[in-house]
């Protein structure tokens, strides 16, 4: 049985530095999740945490080939399901 | 000028795709940089005669979408929709095409002639990116031009595409997405084909599916009854696809991008881990990161304090000779003296700007470049964001401590209004270089070095409490953090420059005026003997509260003009420079702690009138006033108890 295939999805906050996974859904508002989607991650993209700071601050992230910074707000409406 | 020989373009783009870079490479020093009306917004324009045509450059602002959540993107759509320009020049960073391409696809719905320029070319090959320009030019069905623009390769072909496609009618070959979009799209567009619009039919189709503010109110101004029909689609729509029709359509956005970008991109040898990749990974990390910040800062800071003050002290002695020229020359009256004073403001800014600004931009503009800022950014945003702000201001602060007037200006990097004036208000109130040369001069030198630190240490405390205070009066959602993180690359050397003269020329052109007017006013006052009753109509305050000698009054009234000439006329009414025989250490603190946050200097005044308005101006002005009156007092009746 293959159980612990199927994981949680989780806040990109919540993620490790390093881990990636793929976008489940935006837990947010129209704005920030018309924001976020216009920088290219929409539900379905493969996303990477590059890294996270110190106090629970911004995550730098990669998708579609490209590194984005953004803040924890908006970072952690964004539901990963990590791989 | 012949109307035939006239083109008109503007610079359309995300951040950091070296948008800047082009405009400066196309325009060179025929620039001329303003605010957008009604905004803060900065809108650079510049001209280039080319093959006998005169092209209008204008650079519109980073934005990564032409929705209307923030001002730049609702001026940068209005201006395609309105102005009409010849083209719209697309500048794409060819290292993060999908990303970019999101962008180029709601430019050609809006059905402008765009030109693609894939920047970056040479990185984007680096990377291990191979780019197809002929078969992407094929399948958007614009003229795509690869180019390095820091080598200035490919630029002019920019201007000979435009100048050879002048005058044709592009087919506008708008991007088509799903089935079912498609459909509800013409649906609306059928609606909507007998309401007169400034637009094209279709972008307002997809713009009222995507539920955009501004379409929604015009068209329920012109034919009400479409917004039902609107409704009805939206929902079937978001049935089909479970979450809301904005984010469908976004969400096709991504998908046409990707498929594109997929069909364009050959990826060849990559090494696994960049150089950049690695500095990256020192630069923002948890505890190097901080270390590198501090390091990298604190050399920059001292590299500026060390040749300003040595430059600074050159120009003394060049200007002092100066004076007793102009006395000569002039002779001895109350109107030679009262220009005297306007000279003297002059060589007074140009006293700061030389010294402290021009490094520090220099410095700032390097770092920029090379991609480092970003890093500061990332790194300090935490801390930012319990003022109420993001990261990015993370430049005003930097620029701040050299002199609040480049630190208010370059708020416009914020996104809001609100963000913009929260992070203005906090950097008149960090100590700059004039206010370091009080803190140092006086309490570093007779009171110790700790006790100057220590009022730093101060001052960043209140700054802390007042963003704190501020991010919750006023109204408004804090904005987030959204910022592209560039690679580290080499810093173009031309683009610095030109940075940092146009920065430094509009530093001079803000400030002179009301510095000069008020320079000669306050001479005017001391030539006519009122300045003993005005000490003597503020030793209530001077004296009683604050426990200042009354000549303290005067002294702060010259301070406004720059905030040094506290120390210098000190020295000058006095007749010494030993500050020790004059004032107790008590008063030396209390003193320094008034001049640091008492009223922004003139110069700063004049940028927050010309960015905020006089009356938020005047009410920074009051509170600051009032608040160092109050902080002084208290100060000065904490240390009758250490000293």
């Amino acid at each position: 049985m293959n159980n612990n295939d199927k994981k949680e999805e989780m806040r990109l906050t919540d993620m490790k530095e390093g881990q990636s996974g793929i976008i489940f859904e935006i837990d947010g508002g129209r704005t920030a999740t018309k924001r976020v989607a216009d920088l290219g991650l929409t539900p379905g993209t493969e996303i990477k945490v590059v890294r996270k700071t110190l106090f629970s601050g911004p995550v730098q992230i990669e998708a579609n080939g490209s590194k984005l910074v953004l803040g924890k707000g908006l970072a952690s409406k964004i539901m990963v399901t990590p791989k | 000028m012949n109307e035939e020989k006239k083109i008109s373009i503007v610079l359309a783009g995300q951040g950091n795709t070296g948008k800047s870079t082009i405009f400066n490479y196309l325009t060179g020093l025929h620039q001329h940089i303003a605010n957008w009306p009604g905004t803060t917004i900065e809108k650079r324009e510049g001209t280039l005669f080319y093959n006998g045509y005169m092209v209008d450059v204008l650079d519109l602002p980073g934005i990564y979408s032409l929705t209307t959540f923030s001002e730049e993107e609702a001026i940068s759509r209005e201006h395609i929709i309105n102005q009409r320009p010849d083209f719209v020049v697309n500048i794409v960073d060819s290292t993060n095409l999908e990303r970019n391409l999101i962008f180029t696809l709601q430019l050609l719905e809006l059905e402008c002639p765009v030109i693609l320029v894939l920047n970056m070319i040479d990185l984007a090959k680096k990377k291990g990116l191979i780019i197809d320009a002929q078969k992407l030019q094929n399948i958007l069905n614009i003229p795509v031009i690869p180019a390095i623009a820091l080598q200035g390769s490919g630029l002019t072909d920019i201007i000979d595409k435009a100048i050879e496609l002048k005058g044709t009618r592009p087919d506008y070959n708008t991007p088509i997405y799903g089935k079912e979009i498609e459909n509800r799209i013409s649906q609306i567009s059928e609606s909507i084909k007998d309401i007169d619009l400034p637009y094209p039919k279709r972008w307002v189709a997809i713009k009222l599916l995507e539920k955009d503010n501004e379409i929604t109110k015009i068209v329920s101004q012109k034919k009400p009854e479409v917004l039902e029909q609107v409704m009805q689609l939206c929902r079937e729509l978001e049935e089909i696809h479970g979450h809301d029709s904005s984010i469908v359509i976004a969400d096709e956005r991504c998908h046409v991008a990707a498929q594109i970008t997929r069909e364009v991109t050959k990826i060849g040898s990559r090494k696994q881990t960049t150089s950049s990749d690695r500095l990256d990974a020192v630069t923002t990390n948890k505890f190097t990161g901080y270390l590198i910040m501090i390091i990298i800062l604190g050399g920059m800071f001292l590299t500026v304090f060390k040749f300003g003050n040595w430059l600074s002290a050159q120009l003394d002695m060049l200007f002092k000779d100066w004076q007793t020229s102009w006395y000569e020359f002039a002779g001895d009256s109350s109107l030679s003296s009262l220009l005297w004073s306007a000279i003297e403001s002059i060589l007074a800014l140009v006293q700061i700007a030389l010294p402290y600004i021009f490094p520090f931009y220099i410095l700032l503009y390097i770092l920029e470049d090379w991609g480092y800022i970003a890093r500061i950014s990332f790194l300090m945003d935490s801390l930012m964001h319990k003022m109420g702000i993001h990261g990015k201001a993370c430049i005003p602060f930097i620029l701040g401590f050299g002199c609040n007037v480049p630190g208010c200006l370059s708020c416009r990097i914020m996104e809001s209004k609100r963000e913009r004036f929260i992070t203005a208000v906090l950097v008149t109130l960090i100590p700059c270089s004039a206010v370091s040369v009080i803190i140092f001069g006086l309490v570093g030198k007779y009171v110790g070095i700790l006790w100057a630190f220590g009022l730093y240490l101060l001052a960043l405390i209140i700054i802390f409490i007042t963003g704190k205070i501020s991010s919750k009066l006023l109204i408004g959602e804090p904005v987030e953090l959204i910022m592209p993180m560039p690679d580290y690359k080499t810093p173009h050397f031309k683009t610095i420059i030109l940075q940092t003269w146009f920065s430094l020329k509009e530093f001079i052109f803000i400030a002179a005026p009301l510095v000069i007017i008020s320079g000669v006013v306050i001479q005017a006052i001391n030539l006519a003997g009122w300045m003993p009753y005005i000490a003597s109509f503020l030793s209530p305050i001077t004296v009683q509260w604050l426990g200042l000698p009354s000549i303290t009054g005067i002294l702060l009234i010259f301070g406004v003009l720059r905030k040094e000439l506290i120390l210098v006329m000190l020295a000058a009414f006095m007749g010494t420079a030993n500050f020790a025989d004059i004032l107790s250490a008590q008063q030396m603190i209390t003193l320094s702690v008034v001049s640091m946050f008492y009223i922004p200097c003139v110069a700063t005044i004049s940028v927050l009138w010309k960015e905020f308005g006089w009356k938020k101006a005047l009410a920074i002005c009051i509170l600051e006033i009032l608040f160092a009156i109050l902080l002084g007092g208290i100060v000065n009746r904490l240390l009758d108890i250490v000293f």
